[in-house]
């Protein structure tokens, strides 16, 4: 019993610490979302009506339409442009240029999230650094202000942090690859198979496991992507890039609808809960693919 | 070195070629920021590639560091006490976790894993209302608390595999001279886990550092972050409107040069936590 005691002495800190401010405010958080609340006086429980206007409030809808096309386009470019990164340089000959070649991608985090965006947001301007690369390369210049045209907005915010190499990711790919055990690799080469197929048919297969970490991290990671329409567009021109945490944000601090906030953010937590639950279901881990290779 | 290319040059010139226009194109932003602040908006205008430099030199970082010099340190302070927060709390209860045995470690266990679970889009008006109940809005502490509690579940994950992959025999010997399991904690497992408290703490720093939204509800301007001051930048009425813009790419570098620093001066433990390939499923 002392012993319990004594373990419960080591953990007591961070349990007061994740109840209070973890799982407190996410329980607030669900039931929050069955309520009419202006963040000031006691909430009012309204069972689903929340739910039943979002699905006939036409921005919210839209703002589902734009994550899906966000989603669909942004997650396979970024551990696409990732793991690419990741093979070249597991592929290189030298440990030193391995090294080096880490460490430059490494440094891409030092840059803070915000300052990221917000560089981005110059590039897109009329004369800017993207206007100025097309017409260097022959396509004319455009002139357009990339974030406040209807017709570009939403592309510009997709493809903002191009070349989408995530730093992160790229670095979790190569550990795997690094892991791969030699003999694998050997067996290979001596049955000649080409470079692209044994990427294909060894490499991917024997990093499942890194690749569900990051698909899953990438699924949540996008859902709560504010900040760049937060920043650059708040949700226009013409209602074109709402996404559903902005406009979750945007009720909650800008119109005091706590509830109708809360069931946005209730749906996108089950939604992006159960993608998360079906990559992990459906993508077979690493270590039952090594056993059949092996 | 099996598998690597050995190739001849006509293979490894266009390898090595790809990954340096890659890492050029990805490292491109900081250098455009650096840049940027050097010239003035005249300058910037003409050709946004330039490497053209405004007289005097430097002019616009030192006005930005005026601008933005007490938030800076205010964000050090915050950054400096969740880090060392989400360590020593995140250690006491790895350990407990790799080392003791007790009634509900496995519930205990999931409640920390349920964590991850929790995306901080849920929590955010929520959380924001419970620190204002708290009486905690224009305090540091709004920040520090959550941040603290935010970063458990990672830390606890990493540090407790780190934990448990520290021989026995190492604890054996501590147990035979009578250690408790608090000096064993500080004099075997937190020396030992050294590199990964700091890789773990580098990703900390740099999510906090350059944390806006959150900050952006609990802090006035006058007790601003540096993410803060520059995601709402006022420009000195002194500096004309053309060279507003250089002024800001001036501050965007001096927000960026501490974690720059951090990860010149971690790197090799950063890259090296990263390489142990514990992030998988």
């Amino acid at each position: 019993m002392s012993r319990t005691l004594k373990a419960w002495a080591f953990l007591a800190p961070t349990f007061i610490f994740v109840g209070t401010f973890c799982y407190w405010p996410a329980i607030r958080a669900l039931e929050g979302a069955f309520t009419s609340w202006d963040g000031v006086s006691a909430p009012k429980w309204i069972g689903l009506k929340n739910f039943y206007q979002l699905f006939h409030d036409s921005v919210f809808l839209g703002s589902f339409l734009h994550l899906l096309w966000w989603s669909l386009i942004g997650i396979p470019v970024g551990m696409g442009a990732s793991l690419l990164v990741a093979l070249l340089i597991y592929r290189l000959d030298s440990k030193r240029a391995q090294y080096w070649f880490r460490v430059a991608f490494a440094l891409t985090l030092c840059l803070p999230g915000i300052v990221g965006i917000l560089t981005w947001e110059n590039f897109y301007e009329i004369g800017g650094v993207i206007d100025t690369l097309l017409s260097d390369v022959g396509l004319g210049r455009f002139d357009t202000a990339w974030l406040a045209n209807p017709h570009t907005a939403l592309g510009a915010l997709i493809f903002m942090g191009f070349p989408w190499v995530g730093a992160f990711a790229m670095l979790v790919f190569y550990a795997g690859l690094q892991s791969i055990p030699g003999e694998i690799i050997d067996a290979a080469s001596v049955d000649g198979i080409s470079s692209l197929r044994r990427v294909w048919h060894v490499e991917l297969p024997l990093i499942k496991g890194q690749l569900k970490v990051i698909l899953i991290l990438s699924i949540i990671g996008i859902t709560q992507n504010l900040l760049p329409p937060l920043l650059l567009t708040g949700g226009g021109p013409a209602n074109t890039t709402w996404v559903p945490v902005l406009y979750m944000y945007e009720n909650a601090f800008q119109y005091a609808q706590m509830g109708y906030a809360l069931s946005i953010a209730f749906i996108l937590f089950v939604v992006s809960l159960v993608l998360a639950l079906v990559t992990m279901r459906y993508l077979r881990s690493d270590n039952e693919t090594r056993r059949r290779v092996a | 070195m099996t598998g690597h290319n050995h190739g001849n040059w006509a293979v490894r010139v266009p390898h090595y070629f790809a990954l340096t226009v890659i890492g050029v194109l990805a490292l491109f932003p900081m250098w455009f920021m650096a840049v940027t602040g050097l010239k003035n908006g005249i300058q910037l205008e003409q050709n946004p590639f330039s490497l053209a430099i405004a007289q005097p030199f430097g002019t616009f970082y030192r006005q930005a560091w005026d601008y933005i010099d007490g938030d800076m340190l205010r964000t050090v302070l915050i950054t400096a006490a969740s880090v060392v927060g989400i360590t020593v709390l995140g250690m006491l209860s790895a350990y407990a976790f790799a080392r003791m045995e007790f009634l509900g470690s496995t519930v205990l266990f999931y409640v920390v894993f349920g964590l991850l679970l929790i995306p901080s889009f849920l929590t955010l008006i929520p959380l924001f209302l419970e620190v204002r109940g708290m009486g905690l809005i224009d305090n540091p502490a709004a920040l520090i608390l959550p941040y603290i509690a935010g970063g458990q579940a990672f830390a606890i994950f990493v540090f407790r595999s780190s934990i448990q992959g520290i021989p026995e025999e190492f604890f054996e010997a501590a147990r035979i001279d009578g250690a408790t399991h608090l000096r064993m904690l500080l004099r075997i497992a937190a020396p030992l886990s050294r590199p990964i408290m700091i890789a773990v703490g580098l990703l900390n720093v740099t999510a906090i550092w350059g944390d806006y939204v959150f900050p952006s509800l609990v802090l006035p301007v006058s007790r601003q972050t540096a993410a803060m001051a520059v995601g709402n930048f006022q420009p000195p009425p002194s500096v004309p409107d053309i060279n507003v813009v250089n002024l800001q790419f001036a501050a965007y570098t001096i927000v960026s040069v501490p974690i720059i620093l951090l990860f010149i001066f971690f790197i090799r433990y950063f890259i090296a936590g990263l390489a142990t390939g514990a992030v998988k499923m």
